[in-house]
């Protein structure tokens, strides 16, 4: 019994010093966004008016450039690397406003990756609407892809949304 | 089959597959037997020391491995931050660890000859117990801790976490089906429960690990993040689950058939050496080649209807011949009943020899303290050893003991000697096995190699008595009937 107790404690202590050894985020994490690929580019198309919407909980992956509605403007900003994987968003603006943001790319090693973007992504890209900025929180548990996608984002404002 | 036990019914076995199992007691090898008495003490070849591993350079290797392990999660595992990074990141390192320890597991009873020779077969399956109660705790505690992780993360509760995992997440459900059957193997491998369920049941359930660890391999690749963006982890990784299957396909299955095929070990005799007591005398040819040594067990499978699959581990109860060998049981199973009904040229398929408790060739005197069916493997040794042997021989009842006569012939035709302690403690007036009385009865102990052979108490408290006694820890040998 003694070493049963004893064998819990060792492995649950060796556990907490193994996981206490790692960073803790000292600041927000960095996301290094990459010049390469997805310039900010501008484009406007006259397009039907039907838009694609989002589903609640969803929200739109792969360009929306090519089927925009008359005087809307697609803005695709640098692909920002995470330590999880790239990633990369597109702003749909009219009259200089934000009105809809798409997911180009995002960490999809793992499950666990798509699971926390399909949360986090919704979160994020309706910080932005409400705040028409870069300037927005980072939704806890996705830390990183929430950096990401701030990085993103703010260099397609750069870009002339 | 435990002859040791006074109780019937199926051996007790905490061990995995291992069943080192109930050596039986020797029967008396009189002349007119299968084969003549064997008195004249052979010379006894020194152990070969290559191929043969220490506890400390296995267990050094196990750790190493476990280090190498946690590494690859600390690569793949950018920061730990949160409650949910806390509860993910644990989660992750003991998936990684019990993915090692199954396989780990597995080896330890992949009945690898230099484990087998160096460490023994008792102590190989203490550990896989041991390390099997401990490995089935860390998957569950990895499962529990990346539902828990994960709905942090996600925001979401517990229950739509396990629904997420089981049905979103790649091979989760194979993996977690896994878990259960290897929950279900501890469970049953447990003492109380062991001792309720017959050993062929036990034996049988066992193999569901095999198909636990298949259908849990795929999940780690598919969802671990130490794998998924690593080849060479993923390559490393299949190679040691790859290089464990090979070893158990080759020494469980090839070497036996081989050995069979070479050998052709038959059923040559059956005698009955006393009430429930039956010696099976094995033949087969080139014998001498298998380099079995008294003090060794094989795992006998004897192919008739009702016996074929599977094998039992009973000691030799003599020195092993040209052309024979010989086992001793005692009725004390359905499988030992079932021997008493076995017809000369019943085919046999021997896997062995197995048994870290051989003589150690160092030269010097030599006391063999045995209790109960412990002297099984010593009455073999005590017919071999060169040199000066005095045996000890402890029983409970003078019912108890076996071959009293073989014992005392062999003892008076080599010049050895044999004490019989015989009662209960209460009868005997306090420890029978005192480090005052073994000093009495045998002197100049602490100068001699000392064999212990008995059930798991006896030999503990023997080794305590003789350590107290000032016999130095490297002198004592021990094997030990019921794990």
């Amino acid at each position: 019994m003694r070493r049963v107790i004893l064998t819990i404690v060792g492995t649950i202590a060796g556990l907490v010093a193994l996981l206490s050894f790692k960073s803790h985020l000292p600041t927000a994490p960095s996301a290094s966004v990459s010049t390469a690929g997805g310039s900010g580019s501008t484009s406007g198309t006259p397009a039907p008016s039907s838009s694609p919407s989002t589903v609640p909980g969803e929200f739109p992956m792969g360009s929306l450039a090519g089927k925009l509605p008359a005087g809307e403007t697609a803005v695709t900003g640098h692909v920002a690397t995470t330590v999880y994987g790239p990633v990369q968003i597109q702003l749909i603006t009219r009259n200089s406003k934000i009105v809809k943001v798409a997911v180009l790319q995002q960490p999809m090693n793992t499950a666990n990756d798509i699971q926390i973007g399909e949360f986090a992504f919704p979160k994020l890209i309706g910080e932005t609407l409400a705040a028409q900025t870069a300037k927005i929180d980072a939704v806890s548990g996705a830390s990183y892809t929430s950096a990401g996608y701030i990085k993103s984002l703010q260099s397609a404002l750069d870009n002339g949304a | 089959m435990t002859s040791l036990a006074k109780r019937p019914g199926p051996a007790r076995h905490a061990g995995a597959d291992a069943y080192p199992g109930p050596r039986q007691p020797p029967a008396p090898l009189r002349s007119g037997a299968a084969h003549g008495p064997r008195v004249k003490p052979r010379s006894v070849r020194p152990q070969k020391e290559s191929g043969r591993v220490s506890a400390r350079v296995v267990l050094t290797v196990i750790g190493l491995g476990a280090i190498v392990v946690i590494a690859l999660w600390w690569r793949s595992t950018p920061d730990v931050s949160g409650l949910g990074g806390w509860l993910t990141g644990a989660g992750e390192a003991l998936g990684l660890l019990a993915g090692y320890g199954v396989v780990v597991l597995v080896a330890l009873m992949a009945r690898l000859p230099p484990l087998e020779r160096g460490i023994g077969s008792d102590q190989l399956a203490r550990w896989h117990s041991m390390g099997g109660r401990y490995v089935v705790s860390v998957v569950w505690a990895h499962a529990l801790l990346i539902v828990w992780g994960y709905a942090v993360q996600a925001h979401t509760s517990v229950t739509s976490e396990t629904a997420t995992l089981l049905t979103q997440y790649p091979d989760v459900l194979m993996a977690t089906v896994g878990g259960f059957l290897l929950l279900g193997v501890g469970l049953i491998s447990m003492r109380a429960a062991r001792r309720r369920v017959r050993y062929e049941t036990w034996y049988y359930l066992h193999l569901y690990t095999y198909l636990a660890i298949a259908l849990a391999f795929s999940h780690q690749f598919a969802d671990g993040a130490a794998f998924v963006s690593n080849l060479a982890a993923r390559f490393w990784w299949s190679a040691m689950y790859l290089t464990v299957a090979v070893l158990i396909a080759w020494y469980r299955f090839v070497v036996p058939l081989r050995a069979f095929a070479r050998h052709r070990f038959h059923v040559t005799g059956l005698r009955q050496e006393g009430p429930g007591v039956i010696s099976v005398y094995i033949g087969g040819s080139h014998l001498d080649e298998l380099d079995a040594e008294p003090g060794q067990f094989f795992r006998w499978r004897f192919l008739t209807r009702s016996m074929w699959w599977s094998s039992h581990p009973y000691s030799l109860s003599a020195a092993p011949g040209k052309d024979v060998l010989r086992i001793t049981v005692k009725d004390a199973g359905d499988h030992s009943r079932a021997l008493s009904r076995l017809k000369p040229g019943t085919r046999v398929i021997a896997e062995g020899p197995y048994g870290a408790f051989t003589a150690t060739g160092s030269g010097r005197g030599v006391v063999l303290l045995a209790g109960g069916v412990g002297i099984t493997p010593l009455r073999a040794m005590f017919a071999t050893l060169p040199g000066p042997v005095t045996l000890i021989y402890r029983a409970s009842t003078p019912q108890d003991v076996v071959f009293a006569e073989e014992l005392d012939a062999i003892a008076a035709a080599r010049g050895a000697i044999v004490h019989y302690v015989i009662g209960s403690r209460a009868e005997l007036g306090g420890d029978p096995l005192s480090p005052r009385v073994l000093r009495s009865l045998a002197p100049g102990l602490v100068e001699q190699d000392v064999y212990v052979c008995g059930p798991d108490g006896m030999t503990s408290a023997a080794i305590t008595a003789l350590r107290a006694a000032g016999v130095p820890k490297r002198s004592i040998h021990r094997e030990s009937f019921e794990f």
